[in-house]
């Protein structure tokens, strides 16, 4: 079975600031595989390794997606070998165009039967590319993947979906968006990341793909932090307890809370 | 030496200043090298950054200063005694400061990458996000048990030398009992931030201008009168400051740290400095104080220690230096080691080649020269009384109440009668201070 792990290269959250207006400041941010995406390393290897297959890793976007500290961090995850889109005309493409540089190299790697994902990036986190990259091949895609294991030439594949849990039989090449928790995956070892270094790289130059040009322009024109809710923002005084107990019981009362 | 082929000839382990030069010039030799690091790349782990002394990384890459991620050229060294209320600085501003490259600030979380990147261009495997847990040790050729690698996990590396550049306290060196844990009165601990400020705003504040910078080192009131001092540094669009005291007089006077650090922060003659700064970082850190008595083994079969983890500090009261002995020992070490390679013996013996480059280099001088000075620094009165004094003297100076003016001598003699110094502690603390620094 031929696999390919789309993963993001993407700013490390826990390096984030956020500003006083509640937005969120990357610029400071060091780049790392994108917190999602090693659970579709690890579905993609154990995959590979139950039907003798080979697992492929793919990225796209600005230049600064490869350098060798990004090829041995994707490499060192159970990898056989990389695929990487590199180029800065890719540096602030959005979710659509991503997914369609990803549908041109997973046409040009060839024979792919499965294509596994995280099932959002941890930047912007809106949890469209891999079924519009589905749509982008022609492809099933489904998310929300809890477990995969290959059967009878195909896929069981399971879905966590908030009605319950389905377990589906799929045939035919296939996008699978995994949860976060569908499996914990594997840190890499020293013997793992001196491995990677000798994992062939190959880069796809963007202008020899078959990528169509991007049918609509996309402007963002403004930002603001999620909504806070309605909340009443009260605050007590804590400084004699059993009078702060008191007020607090009070205010749950009239708030309609007790 | 086991039948076992060692995966590499050196395993360094901390890619921070002293491991990173050592890899790169190890590697530079012709050597196979691993540079292991804990953070998820070099410079995570690292608070802030600080001032380097910048000639000797110049012997290793000439010209550092205009290429690597340096923040500012300092060219500006201002002391300070504080008081509740005052202060008494000395400030010197040098233009040849600046041209040979004497002192640069540094944020490590640019700088290490930077010096890691030209360790990866010689040669040397880069590893990041790897704990090494333990050393492996074998009995080598003279019978005497020797490193022969590292494990992280479940996985083990071999190699013929393994260097510790894991920073102060060690583990490594610890773990096979080549160093003691370091005894409190040579420890302290450093609290520290980053602070945002405009370029421009931080070029007004400290009368700088284009990428010149200046250092300021406080003493007195600004540690509430615990042993140690402040700090603060101009990087290009940020200040790192901080509070770095000794620990077991910390323990003694019953503060916190963060306490003394925010009475640092928000002290009168701090605080404008500061002034509508964004904290954009922030934490604490243990630092090795002890200067040439934290030196002791730094090296053992098939083992060397370089940097902060063989106790290489300097804190003089005016300056206090560890990256630029960092990297001096990484010259050291580097020879050292390149010398047992090319003889083929990695025992004690061979590795003593390093313990003699060190002796003979610039680090060893210095700490020699302030060999005193950690003793005079743990002297009471360098925290309390002189500011004190020194404030009382300027203020008779400057302040005209309309009583008879006097020589300045007069004055000092009134102030000195006035504080708590007795002319005693003066003339032996001033005798000390001039032996020791």
């Amino acid at each position: 079975m031929k696999i390919v792990v789309a993963y993001k290269w993407a700013p490390n959250p826990q390096d984030a600031d956020v500003r006083p207006d509640g937005t969120v400041d990357l610029s400071r941010a060091k780049a790392a595989v994108s917190e999602y995406d090693p659970v579709a390393f690890e579905l993609a290897r154990r995959l590979a390794d139950a039907t003798a297959g080979e697992v492929i890793g793919l990225s796209v976007g600005a230049a600064s997606i490869d350098t060798p500290l990004a090829r041995k961090a994707a490499l060192s995850r159970g990898l056989d070998r990389l695929v990487l889109v590199a180029d800065d005309a890719l540096a602030d493409a959005d979710g659509t165009r991503l997914a369609a540089v990803l549908a041109a190299a997973v046409r040009a790697i060839g024979d792919v039967d499965v294509v596994l994902a995280g099932d959002s990036s941890i930047d912007v986190a809106a949890g469209q590319v891999p079924l519009t990259l589905a749509g982008e091949l022609g492809w099933l895609g489904l998310a929300s993947v809890s477990r995969v294991e290959a059967a009878d030439g195909g896929l069981v594949v399971e879905r966590d979906l908030p009605g319950g849990t389905t377990v589906l039989a799929v045939a035919g090449p296939v996008v699978l968006a995994a949860t976060a928790d569908a499996v914990v995956p594997k840190v890499a070892g020293m013997k793992d990341i001196l491995a990677a270094a000798k994992k062939p790289t190959e880069v796809l130059a963007l202008d020899g793909l078959d990528v169509p040009a991007p049918g609509a322009t996309l402007t963002t024109l403004s930002t603001a932090k999620p909504g806070g809710g309605d909340r009443q923002a009260t605050v007590i005084d804590g400084a004699d307890p059993a009078a702060a107990a008191a007020q607090l019981v009070g205010a749950l009362r009239q708030a309609g809370a007790l | 030496m086991s039948a076992e082929e060692p995966d590499f000839d050196v395993i360094v382990v901390g890619a921070g200043p002293a491991g990173a030069v050592t890899a790169y010039l190890l590697a530079r030799q012709g050597h196979s090298v691993v540079l292991i690091e804990r953070g998820e790349a070099p410079g995570a782990k690292n608070l802030s950054g600080g001032v380097l002394y910048g000639r000797v990384l110049d012997e290793v890459f000439p010209g550092f200063a205009d290429t690597a991620p340096v923040e500012r050229r300092i060219t500006r060294h201002v002391t300070t005694f504080l008081t509740a209320d005052s202060s008494v600085s000395i400030d010197y501003a040098g233009k040849p400061l600046a041209e040979p490259v004497n002192a640069v600030t540094v944020l490590r979380a640019k700088f290490d990458p930077w010096l890691a990147e030209r360790a990866e261009e010689a040669g040397v495997f880069l590893m990041p996000g790897v704990r090494v847990d333990e050393l492996l040790t074998e009995p080598g050729p003279d019978g005497v048990r020797q490193v022969v690698g590292v494990k992280a996990g479940d996985d083990e590396l071999r190699a013929r030398v393994v260097v510790a550049a894991d920073g102060v306290n060690s583990y490594l060196a610890r773990s096979i009992g080549l160093r003691p844990k370091p005894p409190e009165h040579h420890l302290a601990v450093g609290v520290k931030a980053v602070v945002h400020l405009p370029r421009q705003v931080i070029e007004d504040r400290f009368a700088v201008s284009g990428d010149e910078g200046a250092a300021h080192a406080i003493v007195g009131d600004c540690t509430l009168g615990i042993g140690g001092g402040g700090f603060l540094y101009t990087n290009a669009e940020s200040l790192s400051l901080g509070v770095v005291l000794r620990l077991d007089d910390l323990i003694k006077k019953g503060r916190t740290a963060i306490e003394v650090f925010e009475h640092y922060t928000s002290h009168p003659v701090l605080a404008p400095y500061l002034r509508d700064g964004e904290i954009l970082e922030y934490g604490s850190h243990l630092v090795a104080e002890g200067g040439l008595e934290m030196v002791g083994e730094v090296v053992s079969g098939g083992f060397v220690v370089v940097g902060e983890a063989a106790g290489l500090t300097i804190n003089s009261g005016l300056t206090v230096r560890g990256m630029d002995l960092a990297i001096g020992s990484a010259v050291a070490a580097a020879k050292g080691v390149g010398e047992a390679l090319a003889a083929g013996d990695t025992t004690a013996t061979g590795l003593a080649a390093y313990r003699r480059h060190l002796d003979e280099s610039f680090v060893m001088a210095d700490l020699r020269t302030y060999g005193r000075a950690p003793a005079f620094l743990e002297r009471d009165r360098m925290y309390g009384a002189y500011g004190e004094l020194a404030a009382g003297i300027f203020h008779d100076v400057f302040s005209l109440d309309g009583t008879p003016r006097k020589h300045l001598a007069a004055v000092a003699r009134g102030a000195l009668k006035r504080s708590r110094v007795s002319v005693r502690d003066l003339i032996s603390d001033g005798w000390a201070g001039v032996r020791a620094l």
